[in-house]
């Protein structure tokens, strides 16, 4: 049990009576790259919700190393080390970009209750939003207000941001929805070049890109464990092709 | 006061080069140092009476405009600070300056007070719960004669004899409000004011970044709360009377309509919508009993042609200009 | 823009700013006016009263020519927006910019007192033909703020109470906006009415713009009070005339009331149910004396409406001003000599109809009329004087000093004795 990082324990979030994630369990382990699939209203973002505390789940328990964190707010799961990305972009639009960095990392440290300090940020600030920025290949635009960035622009610094608090679990929600396809590549290259020690859990539609990324699948529907496995066998799986990889060729 | 500005350069929507702003500063300050040597007395206090309600409409930016919080409680907690001046003054004989002291910490427990109660809701709802708390502190005051003198309201014993006249009393309150401006100047742009802008533009991505939400906001309104008791403590000498429609939401508005004329998330915009709303109101009541038609035709004005606000507008059209000249200068 | 223009523009700028503030500035000539400052809310929640005042105050100063003590007049009038912040405001823009000699005015007790405050620091005259807070003239008493044709809000409540023991009625309850003013006014009449004998046998305090009275008309109706005295200004007093008659208590319970309750401003959007109602004052527009008669003849020919408490008692403030400034050749810089001339002139020939001077107080001594709203001969509902109490002061029969020992009239002192 050592090498899980993430639990899932029978896991349901109900809304009145629509039960959005209903009985679900998963084991993450470190460094693992998993992908959760499903249709839409499978659930998956509510799961990503449930683990990251934004909608604490109505059942079950979320264990994150060992921590029973299943009732714990998101700035608490934040600062144990549980980062993630928005499906739809969440920035500070007003802001710039390195000051949108200086957000994401200052989160984590005493900083954030200076209150006569300078803003300028630290060398050693300067030298973490640097790194996320390079691995999400976006230092050239550090200093671009993020209104003035292009939409695939925005997607890089939903990924840098998440990156930049060093987590060791990062949640990319459809990281490249609503991309081209030239520069859903540049999100898939930045998500392979992501270091090793870091366990993503990654929600994506596109199956030819998520199959590339993962060395495990989890299909959801219906808020419901459905299958899981290697992206080979979820290829092969002839529930997921009916559910799921069917209907999205359809809707493509 | 040049030190603080220069850091402040990074941050985008204030990027105006450091030479300007200390140029722009030390205008400024000359300004409102020479001012009572030009102005005839009765302006001389028009002026003063613009720089104490500038401190009320900065404080209520620091929320409104940074952390995303528009409140209309912030007459009552002004008016609060006045009160416990006066009362502890004029009621129970104590000194000036514990007066004023007690006025301040007064104010920022009552902002305490309000922000537990109001701080996890935003938009509207703030709006009206802070709105509705205000109302019950006018309530109080209107309601418990026996230490608010209710509708009649408090009448104080005077300034000290220092400050006493007109000119005296405006440098007073110019040495108050100059370290004020630049303390809040400071704390909107240190990290915990970028904090509080994060807020501002996005609530659910702070949480995931590991920000306590309402942990922040509260320092904010408990801040704001303490500048706005620093304005309502100099109100009282200023005043040297208090009544319920100090506390009233009218003054809650006024001073809400002098940070958005200004420029909300500007700061020193606040300076600009208080001498703008005082002087129109001076001035145009002079001329006729219409004044408040005609403050609000302007303020309508306002609000289609620079919804930023004028100095948030002016802002705007610097930088496209500056935009223009860099272009130009690529050709 | 390079620097220098840029200095040269901002110079301009900031001296079109000094300039238009200082716009209403005016140069003060050889043989200077009177310049008065009179402040009305023409704004707000009394605003209707305030108009009155200005027409009240202004008909005085026509007829006079704005002529005084061989001087012109000026008159300079502000808004106080019913708000003592703004009166406040307004009051240091006379004085400090329009440099007025003396001021006048306001309508509502809180303006008033914030601006007595004002000038008591200063020690311009401020006359306050409307503002009736007690203390103003009594425990808290400034030199220079003087009550011309105005009173003290227990003044005339006195009176009316020993008018009601000699009418027989032995339990009386009171109804009253729940503030300082109907504090002061039910206190006199509960203090006299008590020590005379009679029983308070209720008092019931309602917020200002009460809109439904039908509470408080029930545990009224309940006490079975011989009468009830109603202190009421404004929409406040119409609405409980109207439902006092609706609710059929009108005609079972006489109505006694301040004079604020059935004044002009209230009854002349009213029908039968004010008449009989029985209020005490020192002006009685129906009184059959030839100066009422001819100001409401004036008045009323000038304005279509038969005046108020506020255009009659500032119009009477500025008779008796002028008449002071009269005395004194037009010297209003001397202070002193102008306040002591004021609180030394009697006005034999006012409007009021009957001769009055100062007590050493600031506040005029009356003769008080006990008033009943009747028709008159036009169909329009008017107080008639039916009794009439000589030389009330706003002691009544007490002593001054020993009266003010004891504490101003609040909700927790009426002054009520004991039986």
């Amino acid at each position: 049990m050592t090498k899980s990082i993430l639990q899932l324990d029978h896991v349901g979030v109900r809304f009145d009576a629509l039960r959005a994630v209903d009985d679900v369990s998963l084991d993450v382990r470190r460094g693992e790259r998993r992908a959760i699939i499903g249709p839409n209203g499978a659930g998956k973002t509510t799961l990503f919700n449930a683990i990251t505390g934004v909608v604490p789940p109505s059942s079950g328990r979320v264990v994150f190393e060992g921590r029973n964190i299943t009732h714990a707010p998101p700035h608490r799961r934040a600062d144990w080390g549980i980062s993630r990305t928005f499906q739809i972009t969440n920035l500070f639009p007003s802001l710039t970009v390195r000051q949108n960095m200086e957000l994401a990392i200052r989160g984590l440290t005493p900083r954030k209750f200076s209150f006569f300090g300078s803003p300028a940020a630290t060398d050693e600030e300067r030298a973490q939003a640097d790194s996320a920025l390079t691995l999400s290949r976006l230092a050239a635009r550090a200093d671009s207000a993020v209104n003035e960035l292009s939409y695939g622009e925005q997607r890089q610094l939903e990924i840098a941001m998440a990156l930049a608090p060093n987590p060791r679990l990062l949640l990319l929600d459809e990281p490249a929805a609503g991309l081209s396809p030239a520069e859903r590549v540049i999100v898939a290259n930045i998500i392979r070049a992501l270091p090793k020690d870091i366990t993503i859990v990654l929600i994506e539609h596109d199956m030819d890109l998520v199959l590339s990324l993962v060395d495990w699948v989890t299909c959801l529907n219906n808020g419901q464990f459905l299958a899981e496995g290697t992206p080979a066998d979820i290829r092969n799986n002839a529930d997921i092709q009916n559910v799921y990889l069917g209907k999205a060729r359809h809707h493509a | 006061m040049a030190t603080p500005i220069s850091q402040a350069a990074p941050s985008y929507e204030a990027r105006t080069r450091p030479s300007h702003v200390v140029g722009w500063i030390a205008l400024a300050a000359v300004a409102l140092i020479a001012l009572p040597l030009v102005l005839p007395s009765y302006q001389v206090s028009i002026t003063t009476q613009i720089l104490i309600f500038s401190v009320l409409a900065m404080s209520i930016d620091v929320l409104a405009g940074y952390g995303g919080r528009t409140t209309l409680g912030h007459g009552a907690i002004f008016g609060a600070s006045t009160y416990v001046v006066i009362y502890w003054t004029a009621v129970l004989g104590g000194g000036i300056w514990t007066g004023v002291a007690l006025g301040i910490l007064c104010a920022t427990l009552l902002a305490a007070v309000f922000a537990l109660l109001a701080i996890r809701t935003s938009g509207v709802y703030f709006l009206l719960l802070t709105l509705a708390l205000g109302m019950i502190v006018w309530g109080l005051c209107l309601r418990w004669t026996s230490v608010t003198g209710g509708e009649n309201g408090l009448r104080g014993i005077g300034r000290p004899e220092f400050i006493a006249d007109h000119i005296s009393f405006y440098y007073a309150v110019l040495l108050v409000v100059a370290p004020v401006t630049w303390a809040m100047w400071r704390f909107v742009h240190s990290p915990f004011g970028l904090t509080l802008r994060g807020i501002r533009d996005s609530e659910s991505r702070m949480r995931s970044l590991g920000y306590n939400v309402p942990l922040h906001l509260f320092i904010a309104f408990v801040a704001s709360g303490f500048f706005a008791g620093i304005a309502g403590a100099l109100y009282a000498l200023f005043n040297n009377f208090v009544s319920p429609s100090t506390v009233q939401l009218s003054q809650s508005v006024a001073a809400l309509l002098m940070a958005i004329t200004g420029g909300v998330g500007t700061l020193l915009g606040s300076f600009v919508g208080a001498t703008l709303i005082i002087a129109l109101e001076n001035v145009v009541s002079a001329f006729t009993a219409r004044w408040p038609t005609v403050l609000g035709v302007t303020f309508v004005l306002i609000m289609i042609f620079a919804p930023e606000g004028v100095v948030g507008r002016v802002r705007i059209l610097l930088s496209r200009r500056r935009k223009r000249q860099s272009s130009e200068s690529l050709n | 823009m390079d620097r220098r223009q840029f200095l040269k523009t901002t110079a301009l700028t900031l001296a079109t700013g000094a300039g238009t503030l200082a716009a209403p500035h005016i140069v003060r000539a050889q043989a200077a006016p009177i310049r008065i400052g009179l402040m009305a809310p023409q704004t707000g929640v009394v605003a209707a009263g305030g108009r009155e005042i200005i027409d009240g105050f202004t008909l005085f100063w026509e007829n006079a020519r704005n002529r005084v003590g061989d001087r012109s007049v000026e008159l300079i009038v502000e808004d106080d927006a019913s708000n003592p912040d703004t009166a406040l405001q307004k009051a240091r823009r006379l004085v400090e910019q329009a440099k007025v000699d003396f001021l006048f005015g306001n309508l509502l007790a809180n303006t008033g007192l914030a601006v007595a405050n004002y000038v008591k620091g200063n020690g311009t005259p401020y006359f306050i033909p409307v503002i009736a807070a007690d203390d103003l003239t009594q425990r808290s008493r400034i030199k220079n703020v003087i009550r011309a044709g105005g009173y003290s809000a227990s003044q005339f409540s006195r009176p009316l109470a020993d008018w009601a023991l000699k009418q027989g009625y032995k339990k009386i309850a009171t109804i009253s906006q729940d503030y300082t003013f109907g504090h002061e006014q039910c206190g006199g009449f509960a203090q006299t009415f008590t020590e005379g004998g009679g029983t308070i046998v209720g008092q019931f305090w309602h917020p200002l713009n009460t809109s439904d009275f039908s509470p408080y008309l029930g545990q009224i109706s309940g006490l079975k009070p011989d009468a009830v005295f109603a202190m009421e200004t404004g929409a406040d007093s119409s609405r409980l005339i109207q439902q006092y008659a609706s609710f059929g208590l009108k005609g079972q319970i006489p109505m006694l009331g301040a004079q604020n309750a059935t004044d002009q401003s209230v009854i002349r959007t009213l029908g039968p149910e004010c008449e009989g109602i029985v209020t005490s004052a020192h002006f009685a527009e129906g009184a059959d004396l030839p100066a009422t008669q001819a100001f409401v003849k004036t008045y009323s020919g000038k304005f279509s409406k038969i005046p108020s408490l506020y255009a009659f008692s500032h119009y009477v403030g500025a008779m008796w001003v002028a008449k002071a400034i009269n005395g004194i050749g037009g010297k209003v810089e001397d202070r002193n000599l102008f306040l002591d001339t004021v609180l030394k002139t009697d006005l034999p020939d006012s409007p009021l109809g009957k001769p009055v001077r100062f007590d050493d107080y600031g506040n005029p001594i009356y003769d008080v009329f006990i008033r009943k709203v009747v028709k008159n001969k036009d169909g329009k509902f008017w107080n008639l004087p039916i009794e009439t109490y000589p030389q009330v002061s706003q002691f009544w029969k007490y002593d001054p000093e020993t009266y003010l020992k004891q504490p101003p009239y609040s909700r927790d002192f009426q002054g009520i004795k004991k039986a």
